[in-house]
């Protein structure tokens, strides 16, 4: 802690004088009336201090506002000066945290890029950030939505898109992208947060023409979930998404570095630290996107710096996040597709299970054993908190099917989903709260009252006890499509939740 | 001669960036026409029409061999190694002046001029028609690119063997328990091939509901279908079609879902047996 505040007045000095909105430096310790960037803060742990909702009075929470947007919301709110931001392809809202009213809105113009879904927004000082379908990165001003620069970050027209919610680590504003129709290469890229100026571009896989590459002919690898930082070792963590021909495992042999795996970047340079695969030569579109958590706790009575990931492969990954050595590899959902553990603590793809002209069954499906929804990590009770599924599918491919983009097909079949409690020492399920057939969407959010607040399939918004995942509240508001977040306004903690086409604060009504 | 070219053209990339990503810039960057849509390969943004060749040309392989490696060095920085585009040149197998070109009567006078931001390029004849000629061959093959999932014809499910099929569905998969070939399962393959039929016996469509018994504390049992339940309630249609919410906490029941076995099968199956049943299924006309 001491040293985090030593590093934040230095942070601060190099500054200058203190800058109006959001410093940067404010994200190494969050004030509790914000919730400035997709996690929360860097760890990616999705955990708030607060505890002015408790177990107790939990029950009592009430609607305090409502807003209405005009699709599913996917993204996580950011919280930044009494400004609520939030985005769905193509529009970003500004939304007074107070009233739920909006004060303002962007629309990008009409684009024929891949329209999936949306993250969320970011901020710095005085300016949102907002990753566009047709991948430009628009810099709007926080107070009033005037745009102040417009970048394209790639040509969408090679088959990128963007869903990305930035990670900014002082002015560097990193934007990842997202495209497995084509064969394109990985693509992260941090631009100036001030002026817009590309800074660095990080290739997990090598653009055309590099002879030899090192990812043996794979493309892909999208980044398109949000990184974690580290501000002591000055490294952010990207999980990086499945090589592309995605089901065409012959066409790039080997392991495909750096697909499916957790990389260690420097923000400064764009340059790799380590890369850690959690799924060797990937044949079945398991990004590993999924957040990277931050954690520092002690392994057999050391005190370690460890990055934790619940995988869509259906792995749960424990490492040392100075050096990307394995700790620790688990299943946490159905699996039948790894051989082994390796000796790096990699699963193994059984060349049996690898897609084929009559079909392998296989589990987990596309839809993965997570994806995109965030997990969380409550240091009290060890717990690794994540929406889970034991899915099944089936894939082809044949060589008919080329190598290019999806290279083969592949159909989900059916799954059950949970939210599932893992100790992260053991891999252990501690305890499985199920929601529902099919794959869940809500993300997890927990509290330092010993509070989890997640969703369910059939519409319900909940919040369970950390310890055991006993429901004691819910209110059925619609499918939650992301995770929620919560902050403390004028004295009172709201929790903000994404459901159906809207977002709603509820609180506890105060006396 | 070509390395100048090399160095020009990095000199010119590189004022073009620092001019595209002036600071502070209150305009939008130009963006494209919004081109349409190919219907069916929606999901990418790259299946996008292409204009089309006007004249079809072909070229020899040597020719071509030679463009590559000849556009890769002088073209490629801007527009892509492989003339789909690059961060500062547009995709070259999409453009209307590729497309309306015949050996060069366009694109020769364009690349000697220079164009734009383009800068001038000054190639003797041989270079310059090796150079059109990788251009045109390699909007033929993005032409033929689909990167959409594709297509499982049933010929490709028949690996299995469906007398072991038959094994398992009276044995190990206990599928006789529910189904019968003569009853309920009697013609099944010629309402549904392929994929279709695979994917029916995997994950059937779910036509009927649960039964379920309710017996509330200290009553009697109650027999009904049911409607839906999440952890603390439980919604039935009782014999009558009546809908009935129970609270779970002062219930017991007791749900007969016969989608259960599926899932549970999912789990134990392997890829032989998936497909010894398929095959088993398929002698089910």
């Amino acid at each position: 802690m001491k040293k985090l505040l030593s590093l934040s007045a230095a942070l601060a000095l190099a500054a200058g004088a203190f800058a109006q909105g959001v410093d940067p430096k404010l994200f190494l310790n969050p004030p509790k009336d914000s919730w400035l960037n997709y996690h929360g803060d860097y760890t990616g742990q999705r955990h708030s201090k607060l505890t002015g909702i408790t177990q107790e009075n939990v029950t009592s929470l009430k609607q305090l506002w409502r807003f209405q947007g005009t699709q599913q919301i996917k993204a996580s709110p950011i919280l930044a000066d009494g400004i609520i931001y939030l985005t769905i392809p193509d529009v970003i809202w500004a939304i007074d945290a107070r009233t739920g009213k909006e004060l303002w809105s962007y629309r990008n113009p009409p684009n024929p890029a891949f329209h999936i879904g949306h993250r969320g927004a970011a901020v710095y000082k005085n300016t949102v950030y907002l990753t566009t379908p047709d991948c430009h990165l628009i810099a709007l001003d926080g107070k009033t939505g005037k745009v102040k620069w417009n970048v394209a970050i790639v040509d969408s027209t090679r088959g990128f898109w963007s869903t990305n919610s930035p990670l900014i680590v002082r002015n560097h504003v990193m934007v990842g992208v997202a495209g497995d129709f084509d064969n394109v290469p990985g693509i992260l890229k941090s631009f100036d947060a001030d002026t817009g100026e590309l800074q660095w571009t990080f290739y997990s896989t090598p653009p055309p023409g590099v002879s030899d590459p090192p990812s043996g002919g794979a493309t892909g690898g999208q980044m398109w979930n949000t990184g974690t930082y580290d501000p002591e070792l000055n490294l952010v963590y990207v999980g990086t998404g499945n090589p592309t021909p995605v089901l065409n495992g012959p066409a790039r042999p080997g392991d495909n570095p750096w697909t499916c795996s957790i990389v260690a970047i420097n923000p400064d340079t764009g340059k790799l630290a380590w890369g850690f695969q959690v799924s060797p030569h990937d044949t079945h579109d398991w990004d590993a996107a999924e957040v990277p958590v931050l954690v520092d706790a002690e392994v057999n009575g050391q005190p370690r710096k460890l990055v934790m990931q619940a995988s869509r492969n259906g792995y749960f990954f424990v490492l040392d996040r100075t050096n990307g050595k394995n700790i620790l590899t688990k299943p946490f959902a159905a699996v039948n597709w790894a051989k082994e553990i390796d000796a790096l603590g990699r699963p193994i793809p059984d060349p049996a299970k690898e897609p084929s002209r009559d079909g392998v069954l296989v589990a987990p499906n596309e839809a993965g054993a997570t994806n995109y929804r965030p997990p969380s990590f409550d240091q009290k009770t060890n717990l690794f908190i994540v929406s889970a599924q034991d899915g099944y599918g089936i894939y082809f491919f044949k060589p008919e099917h080329g190598a290019y983009g999806w290279a083969g097909a592949d159909y989900n079949l059916a799954g059950k989903s949970s939210i599932r409690a893992i100790d992260w020492r053991t891999g252990k399920i501690v305890w499985d709260h199920p929601i529902g057939d099919g794959a869940g969407t809500a993300g997890v959010l927990t509290t330092a009252s010993g509070l989890t607040f997640t969703g369910d399939n059939p519409g319900n918004v909940m919040a369970l006890r950390t310890s055991d995942g006993t429901t004691l509240w819910r209110e059925n508001i619609g499918r939650v499509g992301n995770a929620p977040i919560t902050y403390e306004l004028d004295g009172q903690q709201v929790l903000v939740v994404g459901a159906g086409n809207s977002l709603i604060a509820f609180a506890v009504p105060k006396n | 001669m070509k390395k100048t070219i090399w160095i020009l053209s990095l000199v010119w990339a590189a004022m073009g960036f620092l001019i595209a990503q002036a600071p502070n810039t209150q305009t939008p960057t130009t963006k494209a026409p919004v081109p349409q849509v190919k219907a069916g390969g929606k999901q990418s943004p790259a299946a996008i029409d292409r204009p089309k060749t006007v004249t079809e040309q072909t070229y020899a392989p040597a020719q071509i061999e030679a463009g590559k490696s000849l556009f890769s060095a002088q073209c490629g920085f801007c527009h892509g190694r492989d003339s789909a585009g690059g961060e500062r040149g547009p995709d070259l197998t999409r453009s209307k002046l590729v497309a309306e070109d015949v050996r060069g009567d366009k694109l020769a006078p364009l690349i000697r001029a220079g164009s734009g931001e383009m800068p001038d390029f000054k190639l003797n004849d041989a270079d310059m028609g090796a150079i059109v000629a990788f251009i045109h061959d390699q909007k033929t093959k993005f032409e033929t690119l689909v990167g959409a999932r594709r297509n499982v014809e049933p010929a490709d499910l028949r690996t299995g063997n469906a007398m072991d099929g038959k094994r398992f569905f009276e044995g190990a998969g206990n599928c006789i328990a529910c189904h019968s070939p003569t009853g309920n399962l009697a013609g099944i393959a010629s309402k549904f091939q392929g994929l279709a039929l695979m994917q029916r016996f995997l994950n059937p469509p779910r036509t009927q509901r649960p039964k379920v018994i309710v017996t509330p504390a200290g009553g009697k049992a109650l027999a009904g279908t049911l409607t839906s339940q999440d952890e603390w309630t439980l919604v039935i249609q009782d014999a009558s079609g009546t809908p009935q919410t129970f609270d779970k906490k002062v219930i017991s029941f007791k749900i007969d879902n016969p989608h259960d076995a599926h899932f549970d099968l999912l789990s134990k199956y392997t890829d032989k047996d998936m497909h010894d049943i398929y095959a088993y299924l398929e002698t089910l006309k």
